[in-house]
């Protein structure tokens, strides 16, 4: 085998945030209820404080209605037993009157029939009223959350690239959806809940404790018992939920990870020994689920134990025929008050996760973007100049604490410019003392090794950062003074990995552009020789992209993404050049595209190509963030420096290795 | 009880339907578990006998305090109800965990099965199911099969006991009152199973507008260098806006049904209860029924309820694990068309030559024309071979069924004289390691990526060696945990070369006898690439290579090259007698070589001869 001359693909600076990292993440949890939090969220919440009101006020009543339907029932059995609603305890004196007026139904109707109607109604307002309030409830909750998500996201685009580069892509979305969705159900069965449930429940013993001290003194002796089994299990079987859930993630991925790889398992016969671990995997979880079955199975047992023991120990201490009406309320309201008990340790945790949601939320727009629009208005500049770039002794680096590689490294929440004038280590810079100008349409080429600061310039061309001292001008303005957006709108920037996104290929040529027409766009795509085979795909220009382009080849992405800058038409061209290896009848095209892309405007390339770099106008050779030459091709070679001499070398080393493919005779 | 199953499910249905066909699949495993759910059975008649005890006595007991008898005798009947829900509650806490736990050994079985089938099934039928696709069905689709085993079957198949044992045991007190109390369930269950698929859709809606919605993100943030460098940001958040509209919306609806079901629940303990008052009084005044009776019927109306409402639930349960099951089934169906025949044998020491005799291949979809087109290629044990040729001329499909990962027809192609089909399939790969394209990795640390093919206790020199051939020991040193740092999705990210060259370690770590390398040093660096080739020769010595390549240059030096071109061979020989002749070879070599010139070599030159210079300039 000979000189196999594929292409060099640098080592591509790793994205740490390309995957989500967070299949394992697991929630923390910690305080169930933070004021401070509560009091963060109330701006979200406060648009909707009438609705709060109404749901507050709609206690009452739904409170009054549990308590009719046995008071109903224990009138008609007192006047079967008795002849007459009998009185007992204080309530009961009470209620005298009410009791009387239940008794005597309108003239013509049966008690029976009287009664039964009055407590078919009772149930039917009962329900209506309670669905009311948790769709109120909700809504309220929904309401809100759309209103935060929304500020979530803005506040997500916002942030600095710097930020980005170490958050992984699956935390953000976390944030923006599971985060958000947890705190809506504070609103739903959290907090209000809660509270409205406690009050309930002191409510009900309260009555019960009206109604008959005797037997609310004796049915409460086996309460805290209950309650506390019920507590206790529910929690348990949240833990083993959770030990679930790892688990079941873990399943998940090894599945995805095997089908993906499949070729590789397969060639590599590693099918059985994946089995065995997959199932030990699926074994666990299997065992994990066993745990929250058997907690989740006691639970209810316990609140159905619950209610039959109640009604063995009041039946076992009541006295004589006047009190069956009154044990008929007992045993209703003593179930209601059960009923809240179920799961209170279950909205204990939705406020737990729900505090902890909010927290992270709540970091999250805290961080604040470095890089600010200073002013509203798009600056007035000077036409002479328009289409200008010019670095004015630009100093960078990434992040405060960054390490050796310089790299975005250290917090995220990193803010680009902050103690520039205090670093006078000087190891790790970025970019030292740059400047340069380039004309209105000019056309240059960054050359350098990787690491040598190359993608940088591109980066603070478009204030992705900012810079840490100096200033850097488009159309002679300081690229601070222009409203981010206009900005980018002057700058149209070719990347190295081509991001597709889902949606057609019209869109992903357009870009959220919704002033590009179809033909404008055809127009683009042409001119880079994309249309051709974008007509091949049966739909055309209406073609979905699929997970992220994968069903274009590299080089169609790429030709893709010089359709995409050609269209916007901006003045100044940033093009960082690929390295990936593609295939030589693609490789021309490519450079065929760049040719059209960069003709009429202001280029600044990345260059890989001596093709690119014969067409520039000038050349910037940059080592270790400096420049250290610059020139047009010829001039460099004449000035016998760096870049002639890695020339020469280059020319040593193809003679060593001898002629290329032999052409043919 | 799947034959009970399936007959509610297949109502009307004839024939072996797929749906049929799935739910035999899923009875042989509620078969394999037969004695769980035997024991749960009993457990079921009991508890629904203690279900339908308690209302009873407690009417006993009231009865017993109204007549009233000796105290002594009221304790009793106490002691007896207490006794019941205390027993009743154990039943019911067995019945649960039992149903439960088998519907997750099945689940166990099922998830095991298709994880080992997906294994043994051929890369076409990974070419036709997405991955996303194939999730789905091992995750939700499983999921709602553990639905219909667990919850699903409890309630169907406890319901009518429960219905039928109630009525009896009202009945005992009046009968009159038992049926007019039974009157409504009907109702009620089609009104909960209406309710109940509502709020099925509804949450699968819900929930499908939250995931379209984390997938915006996730683009918008994985995209965000596009978005902020194309100004996006507007259009973006309009989109959001769209999406989280949605999500506001579809929860809305789902919460006006879920919190309807409350409402409707209580609506028919209170139907019940209204008819108990109506009837009862007049029953207890004319001396046919005890005051207990109407404590009893109470009761029963409301302990009915709960039971009535998961009916309907479980019903539309029932249904939707029916058709997951099927969706399921669909993939268990698949036969795996690459697996070991009767009589294959166990090749022991593969020499490594490989004979393809008029080797014709196509994918699946027979509209398309022949991937591989009558090949007839003999590569003798310890020779080279390279197969150059046009984007989509076959070349990988060629070097992928050696090692049988694509099916092949009898008699076309021969390793050491044998018939490939009739060769065991452990046996064959273990003498041929392939380096594909992708380079994919697993989420484990780079040493087991490189001993994944070989058994899990082999020594760790075996390991090093490998990377040191495919010069990866290197990087390796430079690593954060060197041979132990994890790598893959969840793992660091490295190097679209050093991927290739992990790949390459993980090849050679087999030390096998046939070494197919498929375009596998693209996105190596140049220099890198010479001194892997360096190593390469020697590895080479004894070994069949087949080297696919999209250039010329990578397989100059071989024994032999064939050109494919749409499938077909067009031309073989050695380099020297290709160019010699002239055609598409000599074509695309020159074509190569002016590219090179113009394009790769330069490329190369900027990138590392820039290094280099300014390594010794600085």
């Amino acid at each position: 085998m000979s000189s196999p001359a594929s292409g060099r693909t640098s080592a591509t600076k790793a994205q740490p945030n390309a995957r989500p990292t967070d299949l394992h993440e697991e929630e923390e949890l910690g305080r169930a209820y933070d004021g401070r939090l509560l009091l963060r969220l109330w701006p979200y919440v406060r648009p909707y404080r009438r609705q709060i009101w109404i749901t507050l006020l709609l206690f009452l009543p739904i409170f009054l209605l549990e308590l009719a339907p046995a008071w109903v029932v224990k009138v008609g059995m007192d006047l079967v037993l008795a002849g007459e609603p009998t009185a007992g305890g204080w309530a009961n004196a009470a209620l005298a009157g009410a009791q009387r007026w239940l008794a005597t139904p309108p003239p013509g109707i049966p008690v029976a029939v009287w009664l039964a109607c009055l407590y078919f109604s009772v149930s039917v307002s009962l329900g209506l009223l309670s669905w009311l309030h948790q769709v109120i409830m909700a809504t309220t909750g929904q309401y809100a959350m759309f209103d935060l998500r929304r500020a979530v996201f803005a506040h997500i685009q916002l942030l600095p690239m710097s930020f980005f580069d170490t958050m992984p892509v699956g935390r953000l979305v976390t944030r923006s959806t599971n985060d958000v969705e947890n705190l809506a159900e504070m609103f739903s069965q959290g907090l209000v809940a809660l509270v409205t449930d406690v009050i309930k429940m002191l409510g009900f013993a309260v009555v019960l404790f009206l109604v008959s001290p005797k037997l609310t003194l004796y049915t409460f002796a086996i309460v805290p018992v209950m309650a506390f089994a019920a507590f206790v299990f529910r929690w348990k079987v949240r833990e083993a939920y959770r030990a679930v859930r790892v688990k079941i993630a873990r399943i998940n991925t090894q599945i995805q990870e095997t089908v993906t790889g499949m070729k590789v398992v397969q060639l590599f016969s590693r099918e059985e020994r994946n089995l065995a671990d997959f199932d030990r995997m699926n074994a666990d979880h299997r065992d994990a689920w066993h745990q929250s079955i058997r907690y989740d199975s006691l639970l209810f047992s316990t609140i159905e134990v619950a209610t039959g023991v109640t009604m063995a120990v009041i039946i076992g201490v009541g006295t004589g025929i006047a009190e069956a009406g009154i044990l008929y309320v007992f045993i209703d309201y003593m179930q209601r008050f059960f009923m809240p008990l179920r799961d209170l340790s279950a909205k204990y945790s939705v406020m737990q996760s729900a505090m902890a949601s909010g927290e992270r939320i709540f970091q999250l727009l805290d961080r604040t973007p470095s890089v600010r629009d200073r002013v509203a208005a798009i600056p007035a500049t000077d036409p002479a100049v328009a289409g200008s770039v010019e670095f004015d002794h630009v100093w960078f680096r990434y992040g405060p604490p960054a390490d050796g590689a310089g790299e975005a490294a250290g917090d995220a929440a990193g803010d680009a410019s902050a103690g520039a004038g205090a670093a006078a280590d000087d190891g790790d810079w970025i970019l030292r003392d740059v400047s340069f100008r380039v004309a209105p349409g000019e056309k240059v080429a960054f050359v350098g090794a990787t690491g040598a600061g190359k993608t940088t310039i591109i980066k603070l061309l478009t204030r992705l950062y900012d810079v840490d001292r100096g200033c850097v001008r488009v159309d002679g303005v300081d690229v601070r003074d222009f409203p981010q957006q206009a900005l980018r709108k002057r700058v149209a920037t070719v990347l190295q990995d081509v991001f597709l996104f889902s949606g057609t290929l019209a869109r992903n040529i357009a870009l959220g552009r919704h002033d590009l027409d179809e033909l404008a766009i055809q127009r683009a795509a042409r001119a880079v020789e994309a249309h051709d085979f974008i007509e091949r795909l049966p739909a055309g220009y209406a073609t979905e992209v699929r997970e992220r382009g994968s069903n274009f080849s590299t080089g169609q992405r790429q030709i893709l993404s010089f359709a995409r800058a050609l269209a916007h038409g901006a003045p100044v061209l940033v093009l960082d050049e690929a390295t990936s290896a593609i295939d030589p009848t693609t490789e021309a095209a490519i450079q065929r595209g760049i040719r059209v892309l960069m003709e009429g405007k202001t280029a600044i390339a990345i260059a890989h190509r001596l093709s690119t770099i014969r067409d520039v106008d000038r050349i910037f050779v940059l080592v270790g963030g400096r420049i250290v030459e610059s020139g047009s091709h010829d001039a460099l070679l004449a000035a016998d420096g760096v870049y002639a001499r890695l020339y020469r070398l280059q020319a040593e080393r193809e003679e060593e290795e001898g002629a290329l493919a032999a052409r043919p005779a | 009880m799947s034959e009970a199953l399936a007959a509610t499910q297949l109502a009307g249905q004839g024939g072996d339907s797929p749906v049929r066909h799935a739910l035999r699949r899923l009875s042989v495993y509620l078969r394999r578990n037969a004695r769980f759910y035997l024991l749960w059975f009993f457990v079921v008649l009991l508890y629904v006998a203690s279900f339908n005890l308690l209302p009873l006595a407690v009417g006993w007991a009231i009865d017993g305090l109204v007549e009233g008898v000796p105290r002594a005798e009221v304790f009793r009947r106490c002691w007896i109800l207490f006794g019941i829900a205390v027993g009743g509650g154990l039943l019911r806490f067995f019945s649960r965990q039992l149903v439960f736990d088998a519907a997750r050994e099945v689940e166990y079985e099922i998830r095991n099965d298709l994880f080992a089938h997906l294994q043994k099934l051929p890369q076409s039928f990974f070419f036709r199911w997405r991955t996303g696709d194939l999730m789905s069905r091992c995750v939700n689709d499983l999921n709602s099969v553990r639905m219909l085993l667990g919850p699903g079957l409890l309630s169907v198949a406890q319901s009518p006991i429960l219905f039928v044992g109630a009525f009896l045991a009202m009945s005992t007190l009046s009968l009159k009152l038992a049926i007019l109390m039974m009157l409504p369930y009907p109702a009620f269950i089609l009104i909960s199973r209406v309710l109940g698929s509502r709020l099925y859709s509804r949450s699968l809606a819900a929930q499908q507008s939250l995931s379209s919605m984390s997938n915006f993100v996730q683009e918008n943030v994985a995209g965000i260098a596009v978005v902020k460098a194309y100004a996006m940001e507007r259009d973006q958040a309009d989109r959001f806006e769209e999406a989280n509209e949605a999500l506001r919306e579809r929860s809305l609806e789902l919460v006006r049904t879920s919190a309807a079901m409350p409402a409707v629940t209580g609506l028919l303990p209170a139907v019940g209860l209204a008819l108990a008052l109506w009837v009862g009084f007049g029953e207890i005044q004319a001396g046919r029924m005890g005051t207990g009776a109407l404590f009893s019927f109470t009761i029963f109306a409301r302990q009915l309820t709960f039971p009535t409402f998961i009916m309907g639930y479980a019903i539309s349960l029932m249904q939707r694990g029916a058709s997951a099951m099927q969706r399921i089934d669909e993939i268990l169906s698949v036969m795996p068309s690459i697996r070991d025949e009767a009589g294959s044998v166990d090749l022991e020491r593969i020499a490594g030559r490989i004979e393809f005799r008029g080797l014709t291949f196509r994918y699946d979809d027979a509209s398309r024309a022949a991937a591989l087109d009558g090949i007839d290629l003999v590569v003798p044990a310890g020779t080279t071979v390279g197969i150059v040729g046009p984007v989509g001329a076959g070349k990988s499909t060629l070097a992928s069924v050696i090692p049988r990962l694509f099916e092949v027809e009898d008699g076309q192609l021969f390793i050491d004289g044998v018939d490939i089909n009739r060769i065991r399939l452990a046996s064959l790969r273990r003498a041929i390691a392939m380096v594909p394209q992708d380079s994919f990795l697993f989420s484990m640390p780079l040493r087991d990526n490189i001993a994944y093919g070989l058994p899990a206790d082999v020594p760790f020199e075996r390991i090093e060696t490998a990377a040191q051939r495919a010069q990866l020991a290197r990087d390796i040193e430079d690593l954060p945990h060197g041979y132990d740092t994890l790598v893959g999705e969840r793992g660091i990210m490295l190097s679209g070369g050093q991927r290739q060259r992990t790949a390459l370690a993980r090849a050679l770590a087999l030390e096998p006898s046939i070494l197919i390398l498929d375009d596998t040093l693209s996105a190596v660096d140049a220099d890198t690439e010479q001194r892997i080739q360096a190593e390469l020769d020697r590895l080479f010595a004894g070994r069949t290579v087949v080297v696919v390549a999209s250039r010329v240059n990578s397989v100059r030096k071989l024994d032999q090259i064939v050109v494919l071109d749409g499938g077909r061979i067009v031309e073989r020989g050695r380099h020297a007698e290709l160019i010699a002749k002239g055609g598409v070879y000599a074509r695309l070599a020159a074509e190569q070589a002016a590219e090179e010139t113009r394009a790769e070599r330069e490329r190369r030159l900027i990138g590392e001869g820039l290094g280099r210079a300014v390594g010794e300039g600085a």
